[in-house]
């Protein structure tokens, strides 16, 4: 069941040659003078397993609206799925924001919707018809290992369970990536392992997993790519690499 | 099927918004059922007063009082003089008897009885002179003024100048009024709206990155505005719907003249009530929906 949740990993490996995200002397600079990212370079294969560290302030968040098309580069291109985001036609952006699956540390459920209404959501506004909600939504909250709380409000849940109801929904859409910004920032050590094992699980799924994190531990335990932003420069990108002391 | 599921979800969504936002979204529809209670008035009293116009273009005519003890012949050598004016379509002689007579029914016709409390009157003879121009009134008036036959002229022309004027007058203040009331309405629902999208900000948000596109996002917001013009106007077209009847003797008693206000013209005005309603209701929420809710970037 799972294997239809998301895209087959013949299908993902087929891909891995395509980045799934590249940067190309990426650049931002807000009009109050202030540079968020400077000649930022970066290639992220399909199926790539990524944690993007840094100190508050390094840039992380703008790199990630950058990939959202939150905002776009004041220099530099941004290439998610295939499509240059600056050329991307602001028709198109809902349709890109379907390939990509985001996750908060906040978790940003709606309160008064049950857990089934809160992934139902992300489907129903798109359009998808009844049928499929009905089908789609069980299948995702077993994935996420919620299937006996689809009924229950984001407050009856704990700060991990509130965080996998937010992963089931970013997956709604079947997407190639799901970017995690810091999704372990408000958990305990036990339930962030939880979480770390679902996007592990995810990730072998075939969708590449971007998580912005300061958890050293969880970084250090991994080894996996590490890419570190500092003052909004990418000073570090390093396979199977350790989360460094200086931040 | 997509467009159906999204007409579906906007109506939806709308409804709830409006019963959430329950306060604002009801002073919204109240000010909404002001102005086209307004509107309603004064398209009723402008018809009222153009019917009225209508009824006194068709009379426009001319009357001239003869002289007392004037002879047949004399009379006759004047209507035929009468007769052959420019713009002029029949003559007819009016004798003290018919005058009487007329008098007499126009009070039993308002369930009254004529009394003159014992005395007999006897009312003036006259010639009513009918027109096919009522443009001519001022000229024929002119041509019998000099005629010694005629004691004194009355013509309905002053009248009907002074109903134009006052249409005029009625139709200057009642924009102005209904200009002032859709602009409050209008501020009504862009606030109303405002609010809506404020309260909803995690929602809009959560939307936008599950990938929804702009439409899914918006068009709850304005059909939730246009939700308050809608109630407004069902509202307002009862009402006047029921007071329709009643208050036609009042438009009769105030104006004087047959306003004939048809059944017809209920339905044009229910017409251009939703039309009202609906537009300016839509226009607040389009404003607001655009002001408050920035474009996906």
């Amino acid at each position: 069941m799972i294997g239809a949740l998301t895209r087959p990993r013949a299908r993902a490996q087929e891909a891995a040659s395509q980045p799934v995200i590249t940067m190309v002397d990426v650049g931002m600079t807000y009009p109050n003078g202030k540079v968020a990212l400077a000649d930022v370079n970066v290639a992220i294969p399909a199926g790539d397993f990524v944690f993007l560290v840094g100190p508050s302030g390094a840039g992380k968040s703008t790199f990630i609206r950058l990939l959202i098309r939150e905002q776009l580069p004041t220099s530099g291109r941004v290439i998610v799925a295939s499509r240059d985001l600056s050329r991307l036609r602001r028709r198109e952006v809902p349709r890109l924001r379907r390939r990509i699956g985001i996750v908060f540390q906040d978790f940003r459920l709606l309160p008064a919707k049950t857990v089934f209404e809160n992934v139902a959501f992300a489907l129903e506004v798109t359009g998808a018809a009844g049928s499929e909600i009905r089908r789609r939504v069980p299948q995702l909250l077993n994935l996420v290992g919620l299937q006996d709380h689809a009924d229950h409000l984001p407050t009856q849940l704990s700060g991990g369970e509130q965080q996998r109801v937010a992963i089931a929904r970013a997956l709604v859409h079947d997407p190639a990536m799901l970017i995690a910004d810091e999704p372990t920032g408000n958990l305990d050590p036990v339930t962030s392992w939880e979480i770390i094992q679902l996007l592990i699980q995810i990730n072998g799924l075939g969708t590449t997993v971007l998580m912005a994190t300061h958890n050293q531990e969880i970084v250090n335990a991994m080894r996996r790519r590490v890419l570190a932003l500092e003052h909004g420069s990418l000073v570090r990108d390093e396979s199977g690499a350790a989360y460094e002391r200086e931040y | 099927m997509v467009f159906a599921r999204f007409i579906g979800f906007a109506v939806v969504r709308a409804w709830q918004g409006f019963w959430r936002n329950a306060m604002m979204s009801l002073a919204a529809t109240a000010t909404v059922i002001l102005m086209l209670v307004l509107l309603s008035g004064l398209f009723i009293v402008i018809a009222g007063l153009n019917s009225g116009l209508e009824f006194i273009e068709s009379k426009v005519g001319v009357t001239a009082r003869l002289v007392e003890g004037l002879p047949e012949a004399q009379r006759n050598v004047l209507i035929s003089y009468v007769e052959e004016l420019p713009g002029v379509q029949s003559v007819e002689y009016v004798s003290p008897e018919m005058a009487m007579e007329r008098l007499r029914e126009w009070h039993r016709q308002r369930g009254q009885e004529l009394s003159f409390g014992g005395s007999d009157p006897e009312l003036y003879a006259s010639i009513e002179v009918s027109l096919l121009d009522p443009g001519a009134s001022r000229a024929v008036s002119e041509a019998l003024v000099e005629r010694r036959e005629v004691s004194e002229i009355t013509t309905s022309q002053d009248a009907y100048d002074k109903l134009l004027g006052i249409i005029g007058v009625i139709r200057t203040v009642g924009i102005i009024a209904l200009g002032l009331v859709g602009l409050t309405v209008l501020f009504m629902i862009v606030n109303t709206i405002r609010i809506a999208v404020y309260s909803r900000a995690n929602e809009i948000e959560i939307m936008r990155l599950v990938g929804a596109s702009d439409s899914f996002i918006r068009w709850p917001f304005i059909l939730e505005g246009i939700l308050s013009g809608l109630i407004g106007a069902v509202i307002t077209i009862v009402l006047v719907a029921i007071v329709w009847d009643p208050i036609q003797p009042i438009l009769f008693d105030v104006f004087q003249m047959e306003t004939a206000v048809s059944a017809q013209y209920l339905a044009t005005l229910s017409a251009i009530v939703l039309g009202a309603g609906l537009g300016v209701s839509a226009l607040g929420s389009w404003i607001s929906v655009r002001s408050n809710l920035s474009s996906t970037t």
